[in-house]
């Protein structure tokens, strides 16, 4: 009874939150990145674009408070920048959560988020890489230069949001362009995403929200690996993981 | 050649070059739900099997339908007749 009242107390605080402070949010950020761009560089407009979408998405996943918590487990060292953020994908917050990472980053996503009013303008021009859109070699070599020029690259490999706690199978490409980068790799451990929204669904539903970090895979552990070796060995590593943060629970 | 051969030498590409185990390679396996296959490691299977069987199949639209190992082991059976009857 309890939970349920949590729950419909948090929709109607988090939607009504939601529509309210994108429709402030949104122009402010609009406003604010539009008139500095012609007093900067570009790869500084980009570096702020790319915060912008950080200040949007830590905004928004805390809305949820105090019904939603968020709560970061980090590896003894802070990740090494650059690096590939692999993440399991569960739910629509999954993306939102990114902001949380506190880096320049840019996320690998499906077309759908560039379709997103005014937000979908702002992932285009942060660089965010359509991978269904692209090449493969074309995004080896866009992978690689955002890498070279310091920022991460943040995906997740399953493709799509597995909707449940089962993790679905990874794709290669980015474990191809860490072979070929050298960058090492950060497996990032969401859970208890996966009722924020439920697939197929709207309603959110209380809960805390743990991101672990684990130790970076660096080159020198991966290198020898084949790409399909790699992406296995890092999915196997991330199942652990989340077995035993689910086991904690 | 005899399927045996032909198991075994599609066998030994998923062991060397995919690094999977022997455990994992039963005929109704499904090379991608279940062995875990993406487009570019079929681009990779290809470029093995050619070098593998000395045969040229990148082009060839019946690697689109193969779904699981048993399906790999027909088509290059298959294969392996029509270039016999040439």
């Amino acid at each position: 009874m309890f939970y349920r009242l949590q729950t419909i107390l948090l929709n109607l605080t988090f939607y009504l939150l939601f529509f309210a402070v994108a429709a402030v949010l949104v122009p402010i950020l609009v406003v604010y990145g539009c008139v500095l761009v012609p007093f900067c560089s570009w790869r500084r407009t980009l570096k702020r674009i790319r915060a912008l979408i950080r200040v949007y998405g830590i905004t928004m996943i805390h809305l949820g408070w105090p019904f939603i918590r968020i709560r970061t487990e980090w590896a003894d060292e802070p990740p090494p920048e650059p690096c590939i953020y692999i993440c399991n994908h569960r739910a629509t917050s999954d993306g939102f959560l990114m902001g949380m990472l506190g880096c320049e980053g840019v996320q690998v996503v499906n077309i759908w988020p560039f379709k997103i009013p005014v937000l979908g303008v702002f992932a285009r021009l942060a660089g965010y890489l359509s991978i269904r859109e692209m090449p493969a070699e074309e995004f080896m070599q866009q992978g690689t230069r955002l890498l070279d020029d310091g920022v991460s690259i943040i995906a997740f490999p399953e493709g799509t949001r597995s909707g449940s706690r089962q993790m679905g199978p990874f794709h290669g490409a980015l474990f191809r362009l860490a072979l070929r980068s050298g960058a090492p790799i950060v497996p990032l451990c969401l859970s208890g995403t996966e009722d924020k929204p439920t697939k197929g669904s709207v309603i959110m539903k209380p809960g805390l929200i743990r991101m672990r970090f684990m130790p970076p895979i660096t080159a020198d552990v991966y290198q020898e690996m084949s790409p399909f070796k790699l992406k296995n060995h890092v999915r196997n590593c991330m199942i652990s993981e989340l077995e035993q943060m689910e086991q904690e629970e | 050649m005899q399927r045996d051969k032909i198991i075994e030498l599609v066998n030994e590409v998923f062991l060397e070059d995919f690094e999977m185990e022997a455990g994992q390679l039963v005929p109704e396996v499904h090379l991608f739900t279940e062995l875990g296959l993406d487009s570019l490691d079929v681009v990779d299977l290809v470029v093995a099997l050619q070098k593998k069987f000395d045969v040229s199949i990148r082009d060839d639209e019946r690697v689109r339908d193969i779904r699981t190992l048993n399906d790999l082991y027909d088509f290059i059976e298959a294969l392996g007749q029509e270039m016999g009857s040439k």
